[in-house]
């Protein structure tokens, strides 16, 4: 069965940020506006940068090393980040939208889904181009005359997202479900949210070239011999301006990861780099008062070689000291082939910690749990870090804050 | 270039009772005034129990942007990084 495209009236809204870190340092410190400016994690000429302004992708620049950068544009301004700053204009930009709506759903840092679909503002008659304008100078006054914002408007978050990126910076764009084939017509697969290099290359093998060839391309198709899954379904529903992602999804796992700078294969080193990312990842699993029964470890070697291995337990998981032994039971028997660039660890299989289940070791000193919660209570009110496990002193300034990609739920 | 500085230092703040709102205005340092100029940026974060302001601007004659910390446990004003503007 043939399903036509969704002519109902465009009513959801994406929103991002304009090169979100770089317009905010822009923002903060006018002497480096309307230049080329890059936020890289280490300002080295390894560090990597994970956003610049338009100045600098006019050049090119985008994700790349600081070398790379400044061989192209040798008067690029590196800057490293600053997480409380993004995490402020994150909670700024979220205020905003929610004095329209309260349907507002953060994607990633820089980028908001707002639903106007049944709210106060339609329902008083107003346009969704008109509150779009007014988001826009909201957040001028709210984070700062230089910030800009892309907002595009559509029947379905797949086609806004759309729409927000067809005239950045600063743009406001409207799809309706009479525009969906001309637009498809002026783009490449790949201009679609959600289809990489990767998911192109399937789609070309299937004789899909181009997002028209993907909007004619009939459901069995898509979903038989394309996706070969339920995924095909939604695409075919997707393209064609249908709601299908807007489903909230629960929290199943908390992690951290640390591409190592010092590169090392001393095993007491990097347990104390381990210890200080199940430091973290505790601190995270415990603020959301979750226990694990699960973990996941992920060594990658400068050789290339990668190692991984998981492990379901019995026991939940809630203390920095449950993650650091399961970590080290897991590579007990590892043997480095060469130095270690860069370690994952992560706890899934999450549950909710309370209430708690009383425990046989409640009270002495293999409570682990009444521990964790003492530690985090001193670190809550002195300041992170202010008791540690031992093997993780002095390492302040390693593992430092760093910007999520993705997820928001620690802002 | 961005540089690091971390030092305390002597600042004039002025609160509003209008718009219920303060905010750094001079600032003392290395032997010299800053007026400072419109304020980039102002945010805040917790560090434990206390509070911490931190102020972006630049001074009035455009000669450097300043990150200043009001550390609202103690009081204190630390200076914590200056720009030129410039390349690193």
């Amino acid at each position: 069965m043939e399903i036509p495209i969704n002519n109902n009236e465009p009513l959801v809204m994406h929103i991002d940020l304009n090169s979100c870190y770089a317009i905010i340092e822009q923002q903060a410190n006018e002497l480096i506006r309307n230049k080329a400016v890059g936020i890289a994690a280490y300002d080295s000429p390894g560090g990597f940068i994970i956003a610049s302004s338009y100045e600098a992708r006019k050049y090119g620049i985008k994700l790349m090393r600081n070398k790379e950068a400044r061989q192209i544009l040798p008067n690029i301004i590196i800057m490293t980040p600053d997480p409380e700053k993004y995490f402020d204009a994150h909670r700024r930009f979220r205020r905003v939208l929610e004095r329209y709506t309260s349907d507002v759903t953060p994607k990633s840092i820089d980028e908001f889904v707002v639903d106007f679909r049944g709210s106060r503002a339609i329902q008083d008659g107003k346009s969704l181009v008109d509150i779009g304008m007014q988001i826009k100078k909201d957040i001028k006054e709210s984070l700062g005359e230089y910030v800009t914002v892309n907002i595009g408007i559509a029947p379905n978050r797949f086609l806004a997202k759309v729409a927000a990126g067809m005239d950045k910076p600063d743009g406001l764009d409207v799809i309706r479900g009479e525009d969906i084939m001309n637009i498809y017509g002026q783009l490449a697969l790949t201009d679609l949210p959600g289809i990489n290099f990767r998911y192109q290359a399937r789609l070309n093998i299937a004789g899909i070239f181009k997002p028209l060839d993907f909007l004619d391309a009939p459901m069995p198709k898509l979903k038989k011999e394309v996706f070969k899954s339920v995924v095909g379904y939604y695409w075919y529903l997707r393209l064609r301006g249908y709601e299908v992602d807007g489903e909230k999804f629960k929290t199943k796992s908390f992690g951290n990861d640390y591409a190592v700078g010092d590169k090392t294969s001393d095993r007491d080193k990097v347990n104390k780099l381990i210890m200080k990312l199940c430091e973290k990842t505790g601190r995270r699993l415990r603020k959301h008062d979750y226990e694990a029964h699960g973990i996941q470890m992920s060594i990658a070697f400068e050789n290339g070689a990668w190692w991984g291995q998981s492990k379901r337990t019995h026991a939940p998981i809630y203390s920095t000291q449950d993650i650091y032994f399961s970590c080290i039971r897991l590579i007990r028997r590892l043997e480095y082939p060469a130095r270690v660039t860069k370690l994952s660890i992560s706890v899934f299989d999450v549950a909710p910690a309370t209430p708690r289940q009383l425990g046989f070791f409640d009270g002495t000193r293999m409570d682990t749990k009444s521990l964790a919660i003492a530690a985090d209570e001193i670190n809550d009110r002195y300041g992170e870090y202010t008791v540690v496990p031992a093997t993780m002193a002095n390492m302040q300034d390693t593992i430092i804050k760093r910007v999520p990609f993705g997820s928001v739920r620690d802002i | 270039m961005k540089q690091k500085i971390n030092e305390e230092v002597s600042v004039v703040m002025y609160y509003s009772a209008k718009k219920k709102h303060a905010q750094p205005h001079l600032l003392h340092w290395q032997n010299r005034d800053y007026n400072v100029g419109k304020i980039g940026y102002e945010h805040s974060y917790m560090e434990g129990r206390d509070k911490q302001h931190i102020f972006e601007f630049v001074d009035t004659e455009k000669s450097l942007w300043f990150r200043l910390r009001l550390d609202s446990g103690n009081l204190h004003w630390i200076l914590e990084a200056v720009h030129d503007g410039n390349p690193n």
